[in-house]
């Protein structure tokens, strides 16, 4: 082993290490996820990410039900009852399914805005790490699909924008990051506040509209929307509905606490607005 | 004793391999839903390229490593390079410690492989959790972490085997019996 320090083949793995650390400084100084190297092997994980998302409609279900095994065992008895040939429906068919009743979704949002162009992605997969639900989806720059896009599920509610773009794969930041800020609107009150992430609410699905007045009149069941301020996200885009107002911890302002229309941890299919 | 044309393209095979389990593996543990309890996911990524290092040495184990690093970095949107350099060098060190003081068995790389992903979980958490202040930390990592560190267990044991088992099975013919 001692001599190993004397190899070639440790000053090779000194060098990778020396390497990483410099991409490591480059890309924190840069602002940037991710390298050359990396989009590379993106470009060949997109495939298994896929098969793997297709896959775990099944194997993923299974696994659900073994988890909450009480309510597999009473849904047991209803689910005797469906058809057998439902049971074997081929993941195609599925897919092909999925992607009509979106675009079925799509042809209602786009009554609302006719001008914005989307484009329809499945999430393909979700890192154990990310903490706030985000999702990496299987369209790229080769689809469209460019950074600061705004993402919103086959209903028309806002999810969250698009952080990394590469050829064959985004990934998307939710609106559960404490990083992620839109512009927001209390539709009945036209209050106007600004939407984010907050870790406290994160972990139950929901979001905040911060930056309300203390007196604020908004209250639980308000609808909130989008402005369109400051040109990343469209105008009028659905977001949620509010939950609870609570005082900011200043006392200064109040915090709408904001369920959204569509929780970004389970979204599986999304459309990205990618230009309005 | 193996001709050295077959030797390579058996040693070519193993490798294609082991980079096909690593791209499948990271596949396997970015899928939604997938093994998830709770908050908690399995780490499979890891303890792939551990079980590579334990089995074919500490150089080979540490590049395998930093791919699987930059491969888990794009996947969980990483600063590029951090999981990389972090599996570079656990998969070093954990290679020198079975090479000088661990039997290869399933029990001691059980506990090997669920020391390192605590600490690369345990890393991450502090990067990306506990020093942004963020809400919650320690909640956080009584429910990720330590769930996830548990978890990666029966991954461990899995990728231990299919290793084990990819390795003996285009060992090298050197003629000594």
């Amino acid at each position: 082993m001692k001599d190993f320090f004397d190899t070639w083949k440790f000053k090779i793995l000194v060098a990778v290490a020396v390497f990483l650390v410099g991409i490591m400084a480059y890309a924190g100084a840069n602002g940037r996820l991710t390298a050359a190297p990396q989009e590379l092997l993106g470009v060949i994980l997109t495939p298994f990410q896929k098969a793997a998302a297709v896959v775990s409609g099944g194997v993923g279900a299974v696994w659900e039900k073994y988890t909450s095994i009480d309510e597999v065992m009473e849904q047991n008895e209803q689910l005797e009852a469906e058809n057998a040939e439902l049971r074997q429906q081929m993941v195609d068919y599925d897919r092909i399914k999925a992607e009509n009743d979106a675009y079925k979704a799509l042809a209602n949002i786009q009554k609302k805005n006719s001008n914005a162009t989307y484009v329809s992605g499945f999430v393909i997969g979700r890192d154990p790490l990310d903490e706030f639900g985000g999702f990496t989806l299987d369209k790229g720059t080769a689809d469209g699909v460019a950074v600061n896009d705004a993402v919103i599920s086959d209903r028309g509610y806002l999810l969250g924008m698009v952080v990394e773009a590469d050829p064959t794969s985004c990934k998307v930041m939710t609106i559960l990051h404490p990083s992620f800020n839109a512009a927001g609107v209390v539709s009945r009150t036209r209050e106007n506040g600004i939407l984010n992430g907050n870790t406290t609410y994160a972990a139950d699905g929901l979001c905040t509209l911060t930056n309300l007045e203390r007196s604020t009149e908004t209250r639980a069941g308000d609808q909130v929307i989008t402005t369109g301020l400051g040109g990343v996200f469209p105008p009028d885009l659905l977001v949620g509905t509010v939950q609870d107002v609570v005082p900011e911890a200043s006392g200064k302002s109040s915090i709408a606490v904001v369920r959204p229309g569509v929780d970004p941890r389970t979204a599986k299919h999304v459309f990205i607005i990618t230009a309005y | 004793m193996e001709s050295r044309r077959k030797r390579s393209r058996s040693q070519l095979l193993k490798w294609g391999c082991y980079v096909l389990a690593l791209f499948v593996c990271a596949a396997l543990q970015t899928t939604p839903g997938l093994f998830q309890l709770g908050q908690a996911k399995p780490l499979l990524v890891l303890p792939l390229c551990l079980a590579v290092a334990v089995f074919e040495g500490e150089f080979a184990g540490a590049l395998l490593g930093t791919v699987g690093g930059l491969l888990w970095d794009y996947a969980a949107g990483r600063t590029v390079g951090m999981l990389a350099l972090e599996l570079l060098l656990l998969c070093f060190g954990v290679s020198v410690l079975v090479q000088l003081y661990l039997q290869v068995n399933f029990g001691n790389f059980a506990a090997v492989s669920t020391t390192t992903a605590l600490v690369v979980l345990s890393l991450d958490w502090l990067f990306f959790y506990y020093m942004p202040g963020y809400a919650g930390a320690a909640l956080r990592y009584i429910a990720f972490v330590l769930p996830s560190a548990v978890l990666t267990i029966p991954a461990a044991l899995l990728a231990f085997w299919l290793v084990q088992r990819i390795h003996d099975g285009f060992g090298i013919d050197n003629g000594v019996v």
